[in-house]
């Protein structure tokens, strides 16, 4: 908090403000406003009072006057330390957190004696992922307190996310060789999770050989025994003893011998792809005989057996029937990365079928009922939903009673696009067992899939906790991050107001239809908003993953669990690219576009006649309809409100002010909505086309080229296309296009799309030649 | 000790579904929501029957006074104990299995159980009425030790069932 030894001081408002501040470091915020309130009366310009009275606004509750103040106060006292840590306080608890290392900077910067500001300084900095400026920071913290391990690990951090690693590891060797001597029982985990920490970073620095000495150097103090092992197979392999290598991975099989990573690296090490096939077949003959419960040894095997081969059937048989004898309910799905090879999945088809036509007598009737279900799956992957239908209804006369196969048929309804149906199956299924959850959880989604919000929400609201007051547990789904349900709703709003426009443009704009037109206009305003609501709220939710870290910064140092917060800091920093989030930066794009789309054709209708299209509205039947409305909506309200106390439950606020905004500024709120996707997920088909139509409409050309680029690399990597591919030829021509129509361009852009376009994009010459000429 | 292929579990709120299915797609009568609701009392001998985990089966029977009126199946069905009359019969109001598992002896485990709830109560009669034309049925009850007492004529009229008369039958335990 603030400094302990204060400025000098030099007249009777300084010493207020020193009380106040004191006051306000005991939470006493009531005392600290009156005497910051008469210091301000008297000097209306105590930078350091104003900052302070706005840090107790924030705290008292009154929070949008707080800013204010705090602006004011940095205006006259840009160069007070005082003034400085107080703004940074105050932007760290607005979860501003740019601004808020910025000026705790700055009070570092402007002489603040306050050594405690460069630890919260550098959770600041690592959390903006500044981590050039970290290293001082992290550095200048450790020189004040050398006394704890924590700091000693959160340099090295520093140094390692710099890519310093002889920085790094010179500090972690430094403080083991002081803490040596005074290690207790309760240091040992730590002790361990740093040596290994220590590993990996001299392994990343390239110095393999001296990672494996180490390693074995430090053997004694290590706790965690897996990654002891992993990491000394790995850093013999790398070093080319694959022969030593092989032993320890064949020590690993042993832990957990159902890791499929530990078979793969075992096949590198004994060079197994210049042998025979025999011989990597024998291997897991052998790998499966000590291992007989484990499945990797019977399952890589079909992978890697070519189709022709016969040793293939007889592996497929022995793997699917024992299972399917033992009414394995994950059967199919357990070989469903097999059937990517089309001449396997045909051998698999007729073991099965002729298991079914010749030996199945000889078992109980759950098996019949189990290789139904596995057929139908197999039906329904290639396709052919006739014959899933014809499967599973048989499986469903035969055991009425088993949930996966209600699942089953809803699934194979949905690929019918019988979403009602579908729903109304998953449901019969849910009703079996009022306590599987996930049967409830997918009755929910197909409800929701069929546009029966209410019901799905009644569905889910089983499982849900439910507040005071509430209908539904829809508040408490949005508390508890259920990003799923959020998105299907959002979808289902978007369909449902989609439908009632199409019902709206097939009307005839009569003054006899003037309520239907009214009350429809109504429905596709409130789902609009609704829609918007909701995909909102997600976008919301991974503002918050994102700054949950933050607590970890500092926390991770004081458990010393380095190696675990790198890897938390490394998930976080992709946690844009998760599928949900690309959806629903989709499912927004799509409404953005829409609004844009019509405040264009708004433009051009406005400047051809005045708008008096607009049919004119009866005030007196309105008004009673109004009423109606009114209370309809309260207990829409009460169903959909997403947080207690919601000022805009419905999301009305939301799209007006998308709406009613400048047009320009709905591809500028896209374009910043859509940038982590461009970082964090850059495989993703759809991020490059919203890029690039966003900037095309922006005018910025040359990154609609770079999005046609990576879309480009993308989809030919995909196909493994040589020829021309006729989306890229599409784009192509709008940007050439674009570009030639556009006067205000700069000729040099001009000049740099061509270039870029004929250097990476040359077998679209023809696409782009006419353009730009 | 190896675990038996067949089990039998109680019929609570959650899953009593499960027990509608089962009844729906065996038996030609139905049967309303508030019967459905009356299996979760504790006087009801209601058991549900697995066969590899999977639900298969279930009964459900009641303890009555034999003068009760059990002339036709809405009689029957509604029929219950008065207060402070000695129930002095068992009877079965439904004994389903699904067809694909018949002949497994998961019907023999849930008669057996009515016939040890029968007997923990003192009673010492169990009855049942069996469709006349459901020979299978008959042919299995009697199997088990049942008598043919009577035939009840009319009795699933109403239920608009062909034939509509049953044989009602009886086991001494």
């Amino acid at each position: 908090m603030a400094s302990k030894r204060a400025p000098i001081l030099g007249n009777k408002e300084d010493t207020n403000f020193n009380e106040a501040l004191k006051l306000y470091d005991s939470k006493q915020y009531k005392k600290a406003l009156k005497l910051v309130d008469a210091n301000l009366k008297k000097n209306s310009s105590h930078a350091a009072s104003l900052t302070l009275k706005g840090c107790i606004n924030y705290y008292i509750g009154n929070k949008p006057e707080a800013e204010s103040y705090i602006v004011k106060g940095l205006t006259k006292g840009e160069n007070n330390y005082i003034v400085n840590h107080l703004a940074g306080i105050y932007y760290r608890a607005v979860e501003n957190y740019t601004d808020a290392a910025k000026w705790l900077k700055a009070a570092i910067d402007n002489g603040s004696p306050n050594k405690q500001i460069l630890r919260d300084l550098s959770n600041l900095q690592v959390h903006i992922r500044d981590y050039k400026s970290l290293v001082s920071s992290r550095q200048g913290y450790l020189e004040f307190q050398p006394g704890y391990r924590a700091n000693w690990t959160g340099t090295a951090i520093a140094l390692h996310l710099n890519k310093n690693y002889k920085g790094a590891i010179s500090t972690l060797t430094k403080i083991e060789s002081i803490i040596k001597e005074h290690l207790q029982d309760q240091d040992m985990y730590e002790q361990s999770e740093c040596l290994l920490y220590k590993n990996d970073i001299i392994f990343q620095s390239g110095d393999v050989q001296k990672a494996l000495e180490t390693l074995e150097d430090d053997k004694p103090f290590i706790k965690d025994m897996l990654s002891f092992l992993e990491y000394k197979a790995k850093y013999l392999m790398v070093l080319g003893r694959t022969q030593e290598s092989s032993i320890v991975y064949r020590q690993l099989i042993q832990r957990n011998p159902d890791n499929i990573e530990y078979y793969k690296q075992l096949e590198i090490c004994l060079n197994i792809f210049e042998k025979p096939l025999s011989s990597r077949i024998k291997l897991y003959e052998n790998l499966n005989k000590f291992y007989p419960k484990a499945d990797p040894p019977k399952y890589l095997p079909m992978m890697f057996i070519p189709s022709s081969h016969p040793a293939f059937k007889e592996k497929a048989q022995n793997y699917i029937l024992g299972q399917l004898k033992k009414g394995v309910p994950a059967s199919f799905v357990n070989i469903k990365p097999i059937l990517k090879n089309p001449k396997k999945l045909k051998i698999i088809e007729e073991i099965v079928a002729s298991f079914f036509e010749n030996a199945l007598s000889n078992y109980d009737p759950t098996i019949k009922v189990w290789g139904l279900y596995f057929l139908s799956q197999l039906s329904l992957y290639q396709k052919d939903l006739a014959t899933a239908t014809k499967y599973i209804d048989t499986a469903l006369e035969h055991s009425p009673t088993l949930v996966e196969l209600y699942i089953l048929k809803a699934r194979i309804l949905k690929h019918y696009k019988k979403y009602e149906a579908a729903a109304q199956i998953m449901d019969e299924g849910r009703q079996l067992d009022l306590q599987d959850r996930f049967v409830n959880s997918k009755a929910t989604k197909y409800y929701l899939r069929a546009n029966e919000i209410d019901k799905a929400v009644d569905l889910i609201s089983l499982f849900t906790k439910l507040d005071k007051d509430a209908v539904n547990g829809c508040k408490d789904l949005h508390t508890m991050q259920a990003n799923w349900f959020i998105t299907e709703s959002a979808e289902a709003y978007k369909r449902l107001y989609h439908q009632y426009e199409e019902e709206l443009a097939s009307i005839e704009k009569t003054p006899e239809n003037e309520e239907i037109i009214g009350s429809l206009h109504d429905k596709i305003e409130t789902y609009k908003g609704l829609a918007l609501k909701r995909y909102t709220a997600v976008v919301k939710i991974f503002d918050i993953f994102f700054n949950d870290q933050f607590d970890f910064h500092f926390y991770c140092l004081r458990r010393g669990t380095p190696r675990d917060y790198i890897k938390t800091l490394q998930w976080e920093d992709t946690i844009h690219s998760t599928p949900i989030y690309v959806r629903v930066i989709k499912g927004l794009s799509e409404i953005y576009l829409e609004i844009y789309k019509e405040q264009q054709q708004k433009k051009a209708v406005e400047g051809e006649d005045d708008g008096t299209t607009v049919i004119k509205k009866n005030n007196k039947k309105n008004k009673k309809a109004k009423a109606q409305s009114l209370k309809k909506k309260e207990s829409l309200i009460a169903k959909v409100e997403s947080e207690k106390d919601d000022a805009d439950p419905l999301g009305t606020k939301l799209l007006s002010d998308l709406v009613n905004n400048a047009h320009g500024n709905i591809i500028d709120n896209l374009l910043k909505l859509s940038q982590p996707l461009l970082n964090e997920a850059k495989d993703y088909q759809f991020n490059w086309e919203l890029s690039f139509k966003l900037n095309l409409i922006k005018s910025k050309y040359v990154l609609s080229l770079q999005a046609i680029k990576n879309l480009n690399s993308i989809l030919s990597l995909r196909g493994r296309i040589t020829s021309k591919i006729p989306q890229i030829e599409q784009l192509v021509t709008e940007l050439g296009e674009a570009v030639s129509k556009d006067e205000s361009v700069n000729e040099a852009i001009k000049k740099v799309v061509k270039m870029g376009l004929s250097a990476s994009l040359s077998d679209y010459k023809e696409a782009y030649e006419p353009y730009l000429n | 000790m190896a675990r038996s292929i067949t089990s039998l579990d109680d019929v609570t709120a959650n899953n009593l579904g499960t027990f509608k299915k089962i009844n729906q797609v065996s038996l030609p009568t139905s049967y309303s929501e508030a019967w459905y609701k009356e299996a979760l009392n504790s006087d009801q001998i209601v058991k549900l029957a697995f066969f590899s985990e999977l639900p298969v089966g279930g009964v459900k029977a009641k303890p009555l006074n034999l003068s009760s009126d059990l002339a036709t199946f809405d009689s029957a069905v509604g029929a219950k104990l008065v207060p402070k009359m000695v129930p002095n019969v068992v009877y079965i109001e439904t004994l389903a299995v699904l067809t694909a598992y018949q002949n497994l002896g998961v019907g023999k485990q849930l008669l057996d159980h009515v016939i040890d709830q029968t007997k923990q109560k003192y009673i010492h009669d169990v009855c049942v009425h069996v469709h006349v034309t459901n020979t299978h049925a008959l042919e299995w009850y009697e199997k088990h030790g049942f008598e043919q007492k009577s035939l009840v004529k009319d009795y699933y009229k109403l239920q608009g069932l062909e034939s509509p008369d049953a044989y009602l039958l009886y086991l001494k335990v």
